[in-house]
């Protein structure tokens, strides 16, 4: 069989396989499904950048706050690990995270030890075949505990889909130095479905600052 | 400042709000000199296109002067005169770089709604629903533009504001209708809708090397329009006249090479389909009203193009997809691709190959844009094009 097609001029090499991969042996996994209280999510993204450049701004946690919803401050704690403290309206939630792998322009894994939050993750780097940039696949799991349920009932967000907004403004701020916002612009009086159809839009979510401070000379 | 806001389905006042300010570093604030009221700012009117919200800022036709620039904006200074494009692009995503502007990836905040509705977000727009992007658009005095390096085109001849305005959306959108045709030389098309964009498109297939034109609506003014620029005129109003015989007629019985349409989701139809696509779309059966499209796939000959630059938004009902196949049409379709179009058309409006002002009817303020909307959805005082001075005061 594998002799049976002999030219395949742009054909890539089958990718190697770790627990974020897509494909498995040449073969497509799904992301695992919800359950036993545990929440996961993939997401991918195609980006115009060099893997080792996205490698070292993801790595560089004390400024996630830039491009990650709610996280309001991370600070490094020693070498694989940092603080994180996220903010949804009035309340808080810190937790611990632990880098399990690392390996420099290719992949990252990473964990919570200890505080109000049990998630964990991994994040590859891959080039794109044919020069079309760097193919950005990130695993999410988390546990059902307090900070995934501060973001659904605070922020009316499913953590699921903050990590697949986190990749958005992470790849929108690596390609263009800035994360898209239309907040606050000119309009007219919004009535009485404006807030509730903000809510419903997904608008009532702060977009990361990015570099929103960065604005006159 | 003064903007048009929608304020419900059928409700546009014209209103005080603030004036919008600078929130990226690639931004830049734009003083409006002319702007326009657009075909498709009717699907709005009319409340065809979801996640529209009231207050919002209508527009996306607008040219002006830049007022202030982001710390990052290095095309652009203050008092440049500019043409801003309604897809809002950002230069840098693989899209982008394969000159698919309108499929641009990074422009729209609300990405996730498209993507829930289409599988995919394509650029943001200005004032065309949060779906879209949900950016302030340009029916006011000033507007905020965002990737200010990437999309306003600077204009630095002395044409007056009218004569380049409609490279912000139609012209270049009736080209890439034209361009989407796949003309050859001496090709016959067909386009279903004599608007502005039926007009551009009829130019341009023209500029593209069509051999004949044959336009198709039911207004006198805009078929003497299509005439007046060389078209041959089909009045599908008119008694006894039936589309698709008069196609067959006018080609030799093969039909148009191909055939474009301007019209999109509001078709109008006089015969038992527009009845049908009525009910169902207020049982919310089906969201659009696709008459024109499925006559223009009967009509189209085998192995013909049809190509769709009027908008269509949701779900349809009784497309013909079994004649399509059947003769193996291309379809091509979409937002314009602005950035890559409004260079080369103001080099034509230059140069002198068009003065697209020609399809200009109404002239107004800003105050009467409310009043302008019902005139422009009802076809009424023979409008063709609509254009706005922000800083006239009615009495003007």
């Amino acid at each position: 069989m594998a002799e049976a097609l002999k030219e395949k001029p742009n054909a890539e090499s089958v990718p190697e396989s770790s627990a974020a991969s897509v494909i498995i042996d040449g073969h497509y996994a799904p992301p695992p499904e919800d359950k036993d209280g545990k929440l996961w999510v993939r997401t991918s993204a195609l980006i115009q950048a060099e893997p080792q450049t996205l490698y070292e701004m993801w790595r560089d946690v004390e400024k996630a706050p830039l491009w990650q919803e709610q996280i309001v401050e991370v600070r490094r704690t020693g070498e694989k690990t940092s603080h994180w403290v996220m903010r949804a309206g009035e309340k808080t939630v810190e937790w611990d995270a632990e880098v399990m792998n690392d390996e420099p322009g290719k992949r990252i894994a990473w964990r919570s030890i200890g505080g109000e939050s049990q998630n964990a993750g991994e994040i590859i780097f891959e080039k794109a075949p044919g020069g079309r940039g760097t193919l950005v696949t990130e695993l999410q799991e988390f546990g059902m505990g307090k900070l995934a349920s501060a973001w659904k009932t605070l922020v009316d967000r499913n953590p699921k889909q903050a990590v697949i907004e986190n990749l958005r403004h992470f790849k929108a701020l690596a390609e263009t130095g800035e994360i898209p916002r239309i907040d606050p612009q000119p309009h007219g009086e919004r009535g009485t479905m404006g807030e509730l159809k903000k809510s419903l839009y997904g608008e009532n979510v702060p977009v990361p600052k990015g570099t929103k401070d960065r604005l006159s000379a | 400042m003064k903007a048009v806001c929608w304020m419900g389905k059928s409700k546009i006042e014209t209103v005080n709000v603030a004036d919008p300010q600078i929130l990226n570093p690639h931004d830049a604030i734009i003083k409006i000199t002319r702007t326009a009221i657009c075909g498709s700012d009717l699907h709005l009117f009319d409340g065809f296109i979801p996640t529209m919200e009231s207050g919002d800022v209508l527009g996306h036709e607008f040219m002006g002067i830049v007022e202030e620039v982001g710390k990052e904006v290095t095309n652009l200074k203050r008092g440049d005169r500019v043409v801003v494009p309604f897809t809002i692009a950002c230069g840098q995503c693989f899209f982008c770089k394969k000159q698919l502007w309108s499929a641009c990836d990074n422009t729209n905040p609300n990405a996730h709604l498209m993507e829930a509705a289409y599988g995919y977000s394509g650029s943001a727009l200005f004032g065309y629903s949060h779906m879209m992007g949900g950016y302030a658009g340009g029916q006011a005095q000033y507007a905020r533009v965002p990737f200010a390096n990437v999309g306003p085109l600077k204009i630095e001849s002395d044409l007056p504001d009218e004569k380049v305005l409609f490279l912000s959306d139609i012209f270049p959108t009736g080209y890439m209708a034209a361009e989407n045709a796949q003309i050859q030389q001496g090709d016959t098309v067909a386009v279903w809708g004599c608007g502005p964009v039926g007009q551009f498109a009829i130019a341009s297939a023209f500029m593209l090397g069509a051999g004949r034109v044959i336009a198709i609506d039911r207004f006198p003014e805009r078929l003497a329009m299509a005439r007046g620029i060389g078209a041959i005129t089909v009045d599908y109003s008119e008694d006894d006249v039936k589309v698709l015989t008069a196609l067959r007629d006018l080609t030799g019985g093969i039909g148009p090479d191909a055939c474009i349409d301007a019209v999109g989701l509001e078709a109008h139809s006089a015969d038992l389909q527009g009845l049908y696509d009525a009910v169902k779309v207020v049982l919310m059966l089906e969201t659009d009203r696709p008459a024109v499209l499925r006559q223009a796939i009967q009509a189209v000959r085998k192995a013909g193009t049809l190509s769709i630059p009027g908008v269509y938004g949701g779900l349809l009902d009784k497309v013909p997809f079994g004649a399509a196949f059947g003769k193996g049409i291309t379809m091509k379709m979409g937002q314009t691709h602005m950035h890559k179009y409004m260079k080369p058309l103001l080099e034509r409006i230059e140069n002198g190959q068009i003065d697209p002002t020609y399809i200009i009817s109404h002239r107004i303020t800003l105050d009467e844009a409310p009043e302008m909307y019902k005139v422009w959805r009802d076809k009424k005082e023979h409008v063709t094009k609509i254009v706005i001075d922000p800083w006239a005061s009615r009495a003007a």
